[in-house]
């Protein structure tokens, strides 16, 4: 009993921080906005080519309450922030919220599935590397973590379109149904997820073995496989769900070139393009929405690791 | 490090200054007429969709991004340093505040960093330098907080403050000389990925220059020569993995991963 209800209120503080924090990372997006150049009421004005009267600007000026302090902006924004009210796009005309909306699940779709394409093929191969350091499967991903970490995802990507697409003409990554176009870009993220996922798995893997209870399974008689998958696997599995987990909090944004190549109409391309026309508010959300993200992520990883290794539990 | 490896590094970091010295041609000059020439004589690598020459375009870009490393190691070096050992030698509740700071800067997205320092003072070789070295810096403080605190603690630092040695010159004269090769192969061992960085940034074409001569924004202003000139693209998909990977082997020690437990 005292037990669960001191867990709640340790969850309950850890939520309460992560919402400060959220709080703390709309100001800082607010303030962004702030020491952008320009006026936005001349860029409105600009973006929608109306001729510029004082009275006008005034007008304007008052109806979104820049004649107002500071503080009082922060509270007319952040009212407008949780009520869905996020104005519209100056570079598409339609309502920010839409265009989020729309956006959101390409890039999760994309980085989510590339992740989890991604831990399925890391297990074996970090489970083979690990059984046999030196062997062939440990020398492959090896060189992938190389390759990962010196060629970037955008360079295989276009290597990856002309061969499948240009050369063999295996597939339609711009011109086919969505998930034909979301199929290249999803396995070059999971191609690129491999080598981390894998590499750590290993090293945990290899740490346990080593270690008293392990080397006792094996004096036992347990075959060397057995030993890695029964006793070493759990544990490693844990420090694994650690970096996946790390890797969902960068989803968002971690896939703007993939994002690019492919003409995918996903989060980062969005505020990529709303950017080079100087539409800042959209960066300001684009901040909150990430902010908000990592902090789930964050959330979700503490309940996963407190649910695989129940002594880090609180 | 052996001797091969300091050759290598040598050659690329030579390569890459040259770029600053000497291109066969100049890197912006239109030529339709020698549009998408192949390898030869008078341009070494052909030339692109414009006519350009890829070889002063790629020697160009090179410059670039050996200034984007320089910038980040620089800015990371002092923005860590200077945090780090602060911290180590205030202590109590202000070092606990600059670690949670520095823990921050390290979950910054650097997209989100690049866009908004985009977005208030342009894109440049320097800028994306910054905007990389802020993420590199958060990680750095904590390393060289950890450094300086057992430097702090050391006896001749002690016999430094009783006499009465200032703050600036103690972190400078006493402290620093000591973290510097520990904090120096940090820096160094994040060069490769920082090529790679700042080509994802250029590529993403943050700022609005697409044509600048840069390797990503090469990439990202070629690419729609895919179906027609897929070998416009060899040339900076290859300057970019190989810089990486020769940094990648020479100075980061983990990244091959071979420090095996087994």
């Amino acid at each position: 009993m005292t037990r669960s209800r001191s867990r709640l209120i340790v969850t309950a503080a850890a939520i309460g921080r992560r919402l400060m924090i959220l709080v703390g990372a709309s100001l800082v997006a607010f303030a962004v906005l702030h020491a952008m150049p320009g006026d936005p009421v001349e860029t409105e004005l600009l973006a929608w080519g109306l001729p510029r009267s004082d009275e006008g600007v005034a007008f304007l000026r008052r109806e979104w309450g820049l004649d107002r302090s500071w503080l009082a902006q922060y509270g007319l924004w952040l009212d407008r922030l949780v009520s869905g009210d996020w104005g519209r796009s100056i570079r598409t005309g339609r309502s920010l919220l839409d265009e989020f909306g729309d956006a959101l699940p390409i890039s999760l779709v994309m980085g989510c599935g590339g992740l989890l394409i991604g831990l399925v093929m890391a297990l074996p191969l970090g489970f083979f590397a690990a059984q046999r350091p030196g062997g062939v499967i440990d020398q492959v991903t090896r060189s992938l973590s190389v390759i990962s970490q010196s060629v970037p995802l955008f360079c295989l990507a276009l290597a990856a379109i002309w061969l499948f697409a240009a050369e063999l003409r295996l597939i339609r990554p711009f011109t086919g149904p969505a998930f034909e176009r979301l199929l290249l870009p999803t396995l070059l993220i999971a191609l690129y997820a491999v080598p981390r996922f894998s590499r750590v798995y290993r090293r945990e893997l290899l740490l346990a073995i080593n270690s008293p209870y392990c080397k006792f399974a094996l004096a036992k008689g347990l075959s060397p496989r057995a030993v890695l998958w029964r006793h070493a696997h759990p544990v490693a599995s844990a420090a694994m769900l650690a970096a996946v987990v790390s890797e969902c909090g960068w989803v968002i944004g971690g896939t703007a070139t993939a994002e690019v190549v492919f003409s995918l109409p996903g989060v980062s391309l969005f505020v990529v393009q709303s950017v080079g026309v100087r539409d800042y508010f959209v960066l300001q959300f684009y901040i909150v929405i990430m902010a908000a993200w990592m902090l789930a992520i964050g959330q979700a990883a503490d309940a996963a690791r407190a649910w695989l290794d129940p002594r880090t539990a609180p | 490090m052996t001797a091969a490896r300091i050759l290598m590094l040598a050659a690329i970091a030579a390569v890459l200054a040259l770029g600053s010295v000497w291109q066969p041609f100049d890197p912006e000059a239109i030529d339709i007429a020698a549009a998408l020439a192949p390898p030869g004589s008078r341009h070494w690598l052909g030339t692109d969709h414009l006519g350009r020459d890829i070889l002063s375009r790629i020697l160009v870009g090179g410059w670039r991004t050996l200034t984007v490393l320089a910038a980040v190691a620089a800015l990371s070096f002092a923005l860590g340093a200077v945090i780090g050992t602060s911290a180590a030698l205030i202590g109590g509740g202000v070092a606990e505040l600059l670690m949670r700071f520095a823990e921050f800067l390290a979950v910054l997205p650097s997209l989100v960093v690049a866009l908004v320092i985009t977005a208030i003072i342009g894109f440049t070789p320097a800028t994306a330098g910054l905007a990389l070295a802020i993420g590199h810096a958060g990680p750095f403080a904590l390393m060289a907080y950890g450094l300086a605190r057992r430097t702090v603690a050391e006896p001749y630092i002690e016999a430094a403050r009783l006499l009465h040695i200032g703050r600036p010159r103690l972190v400078l004269r006493h402290i620093l000389p000591n973290c510097w090769p520990t904090l120096a192969a940090y820096v160094a061992a994040d060069l490769g990925r920082n090529v790679v960085g700042y080509a994802g940034l250029a590529f993403l074409g943050l700022g609005g220059a697409i044509s600048s001569p840069d390797w990503g924004s090469m990439l990202y202003e070629y690419r729609s020569h895919l179906f027609d000139a897929p070998s416009l693209m060899l040339w900076p998909g290859a300057a970019i993995a190989v810089t990486a990977t020769v940094l990648n082997l020479t100075l980061d020690p983990t990244v091959a991963d071979t420090d095996d437990t087994a």
